[in-house]
């Protein structure tokens, strides 16, 4: 039946206008033909929704800039870097690859991911692996909140294009069980999960346009002044905030350990600076130092800690109690890479010194058999 | 269930499509217990409150019918009484001991408040309010007692109205569920339209401008004169757009399923008086207060100081079924004085319109009368929204000052968002303007099915696009 025929005409009677539809008797479809109709109108719908879904996916993927560029080289094992930066947000504004690759000469890339738990750390860390030649080295982030897990996935949109990678996909469900939604109805993941609109970032991406580049390397620097943030958090909190240490994130900080061992990376943790005011406020940061270097010890990975950096009480340094900005995060990069040139140094001066042992120790028993054998023969 | 979950996606097909299939004898079995089961989607549990109140009200309507004399007028008072009873426990119960310990604090005394924190069931006020519109309408001989209890309890619970209305009258609503419903293409078509429009006004429009609108009124100290304003202008398209669509989502559900349920909103914002947009806003609710409070109390059929008194009373109560907080009682009384203000100066007004030459019909007296309308009616918001009068004050006081333009974005609404939120209002007018016209089903349908399906199928997938899918229930849920 055309609807044009159809039109509803509205009719108000009485004070309180009731709105009584005049439906034309002519041409209704009967029950299974109207039902029939509306249910390929909202197939229609449905084909729509997945091709966009499809199209913004594919945009997403293609932008070369944004955490969205830093992903889709990840994901498209474009990085096989030799230094590989992992963590939270922390991670990714405080640690530029390039100081890195200029100290050591080793190519580097920071995996830092926004708003992250060590759970999500370690899933983006195996889908790195997955798509990627292993690393060298992992400098890993701590956090004072690292052994808290991840309550909602914070900003899931960052991970949506990529949900077909099973460790992804896996982690996301642990936190999320109706991750799902996001995976396999289509859109969902775009505009129920995501209130930003990123969908609109996909399809500029489909059509070829990337946003302004402001990632380096995975690295985000932050060009920010200090903001009152932490003085509003302290007014908040006069008595101090305590972070849980919870078994499970315990857990995670040791599958971190252990896919790292399992893939023969050397592992290193890093405590980045942190303000110096905001230590203070940790009411249990003493537990939760000594839960790092029972792990760290027991495992033989080393831990670096900037929590006495030089200028951890310096705001130009900052812009909120728990992230440098780009001034802080250069600062610190330089030092970070120079100890790590160090340590690399150190690293393999001792590696020349064993294996200089073991030629020796080689040397000195074929000598011994050599003699052996002399004196066999005599 | 909220309207705009996936679970109503999935709720709503099935109860239609059961509801065609099912014999005329049982389809309002069906809607008992379909609306049973939305209203249990929230807390399964408070079906309790409203089986108690449909078993009062079911069974004081019988004998209200029955008996004449004193026992009917006990009989209405019982009623009456006990159903508010229910809404005075949920709902104002801290709200009255929390004032008197307060009051009792001004006088020294050390009264303890009492530990009690009872969760509000959802649209108790509506439902509460349809129940006594039965038994007054009964009392006062317009309706007759219902005798089916199945019908009876559809009539309260009826789920496209249940939570949030619009409050339905019985001589109104309850004939319908006797009538028999065809399965029509043309009305099912009409209230998915309809639908689509109020998810529009909700997930485009409100859920996004409540982003900003809940950052800046959650600690408004924190915010510049100018974020202050946005946030106002914006909460006072968000709850229209909220409520109206809520209700054009229920009018299209009732309509798919063949009935018919009262407007309640008549594009409020065009309004060239206070007077005028009560008549546009809530209407379902402004009549119900008209009818059986305004008008018993005397309406403006009494002396001048009685009917200023009985316009800041009716509209004292209504900012009271609101909510249990003092900012929707001075909501409420400040839209009375509005009226009274308006009706003892409009001569003084005409006057002055007259003295400068604008005539009565000019374009320029009604659009300065919409603009002070508008502006009034948002400094009424600002009170209504604010956590405590406190920040109501602080917000009103502050709105001209600081208006620093590079101070924008709040930490949920980035400046990205901006264009979106502005957008979508530009569309909600333009679409309302165009309605007064011609109607868009009656432009659309013009063209040939492929072309009017795809612009369908593109408008339902940009709205599902442009949407905010946080887990926020409808304003008027609380009330």
């Amino acid at each position: 039946m055309p609807m044009a025929a159809a039109e509803s005409q509205y009719v108000c009677v009485e004070e309180r206008e009731y709105c009584v539809e005049l439906a034309s008797a002519a041409e209704q479809p009967r029950l299974w033909r109207g039902i029939g109709r509306l249910a390929c109108f909202f197939a229609l719908v449905a084909c729509l929704a997945f091709a966009m879904d499809a199209l913004v996916t594919s945009g997403l993927r293609r932008i070369k800039t944004s955490a969205f560029g830093a992903s889709n080289v990840v994901m498209e094992g474009k990085v096989n870097a030799d230094v590989l930066i992992t963590g939270s947000s922390r991670a990714l504004v405080q640690y530029d690859p390039r100081a890195i690759e200029a100290t050591t000469g080793l190519s580097a890339f920071n995996l830092g991911r926004n708003g992250s738990q060590t759970d999500m750390q370690v899933a983006f860390l195996k889908a790195y692996l997955a798509h990627n030649r292993r690393p060298k080295i992992v400098l890993h982030n701590l956090d004072a909140f690292s052994f808290v897990t991840t309550r909602e996935v914070f900003d899931p949109v960052q991970y949506r294009p990529y949900l077909y990678d099973s460790s992804l996909y896996e982690a996301s469900r642990k936190i999320n069980p109706s991750i799902w939604k996001s995976r396999y109805i289509p859109l969902y993941g775009y505009v129920v999960d995501d209130m930003n609109l990123n969908w609109m970032r996909g399809l500029a991406g489909f059509v070829g346009w990337s946003p302004r580049g402001d990632y380096f390397l995975g690295f985000n620097p932050r060009h920010r002044t200090w903001t009152n943030e932490f003085d509003k958090f302290r007014t908040a909190n006069p008595a101090g905030v305590r972070f849980e240490i919870e078994p499970a994130g315990v857990q995670d900080l040791e599958n971190l350990i252990q896919l790292c061992k399992q893939n023969g990376i050397q592992l290193i943790l890093v405590y980045s600076p942190e303000y110096s005011q905001m230590q203070k406020l940790t009411t249990n940061r003493a537990e939760i130092f000594a839960r790092f270097h029972e792990l760290a010890d027991r495992n033989g990975v080393p831990i670096w800690d900037y929590s006495n950096w030089d200028h951890d009480s310096d705001r130009n340094f900052f812009y909120n109690s728990q992230h440098l900005n780009a001034t802080g995060a250069a600062a610190f990069s330089s030092d970070m890479a120079n100890r790590l040139q160090q340590f690399l140094l150190a690293q393999r001066s001792s590696t020349a010194e064993k294996a200089a042992r073991d030629g020796h120790l080689a040397t000195m028993s074929v000598n011994r058999i050599a003699v052996t054998n002399r004196l066999k023969g005599q | 269930m909220l309207f705009n979950s996936l679970e109503f996606a999935l709720f709503f097909p099935i109860a239609a499509g059961v509801y065609f299939t099912l014999s005329h004898r049982w389809r309002v079995h069906w809607l008992l217990f379909a609306s049973c089961i939305f209203y249990m989607a929230f807390i399964p549990v408070y079906v309790l409150i409203l089986v108690v109140t449909i078993l009062i009200d079911y069974t004081a309507g019988i004998y209200i019918d029955k008996v004449e004399g004193n026992r009917k007028k006990l009989l209405l008072w019982v009623s009456i009484l006990s159903t508010c009873s229910v809404l005075f426990v949920f709902k104002y119960f801290s709200f009255v001991t929390s004032s008197v310990v307060d009051v009792g604090g001004l006088f020294g005394w050390k009264l303890v408040r009492p530990a009690v924190n009872i969760i509000l069931p959802i649209g108790l006020s509506f439902h509460t309010f349809q129940s006594l519109s039965y038994v007054i309408e009964v009392y006062f001989g317009k309706q007759k007692a219902e005798r089916n209890f199945i019908v009876y309890a559809t009539y309260v619970m009826f789920f496209p109205q249940l939570v949030a209305g619009p409050i339905e009258r019985p001589q109104h609503l309850l004939p319908q569920f006797r009538v028999k419903h065809d399965f029509n293409y043309q009305n099912v078509t009409s209230g998915l339209k309809r639908m689509a429009w109020g998810l529009f006004k909700k997930l485009v429009v409100a859920d996004r401008l409540a982003l900003y609108v809940n950052d800046v009124y959650s600690s408004p100290r924190q915010y510049t004169g100018l974020q202050l304003t946005i946030a106002t202008v914006f909460f006072a398209y968000q709850i229209y757009c909220d409520f109206s669509g809520y209700s054009d989502i229920a009018i299209g559900a009732a309509q798919v399923l063949g009935f018919r349920l009262m407007e309640n909103f008549r594009t409020p914002y065009y309004s060239l008086s206070i007077s005028e947009f009560w008549h546009r806003w809530h209407i379902s609710l402004s009549t119900w207060f008209k009818d059986y409070l305004y008008i018993p109390l005397g309406g403006n059929r009494v002396s001048k100081p009685r009917y200023i008194s009985n316009l800041l009373i009716t509209f004292a109560v209504s900012g009271l079924w609101h909510g249990a907080n003092w900012t929707y009682v001075i909501w409420g009384v400040l839209n009375g004085a509005y009226l009274v203000v308006g009706m003892l100066t409009k001569d003084l007004r005409d006057r002055g319109f007259e003295a400068i030459g604008v005539e009565k019909e000019s374009k320029l007296r009604k659009a300065v009368m919409l603009v002070s309308t508008w502006t009034l009616t948002c400094l009424a918001w600002v009170v209504f929204r604010a956590k405590s009068t406190g920040d109501a004050w602080y917000v009103v006081s502050h709105l001209a000052s600081n208006w620093d333009l590079s101070l924008l974005s709040t930490p949920q609404f980035l400046l990205r968002q901006f264009p979106v939120a502005v957008a979508s209002i530009a569309v909600l007018e333009i679409g309302q303007l165009w309605q007064r016209s011609v109607s868009f089903p009656s432009f659309v349908g013009r063209f040939q099915m492929p072309v009017r399906w795809t612009i369908y199928a593109s408008l339902v997938l940009a709205v599902l696009m442009f949407g905010v899918y946080r887990k926020t229930q409808f304003i008027y849920f609380q009330f």
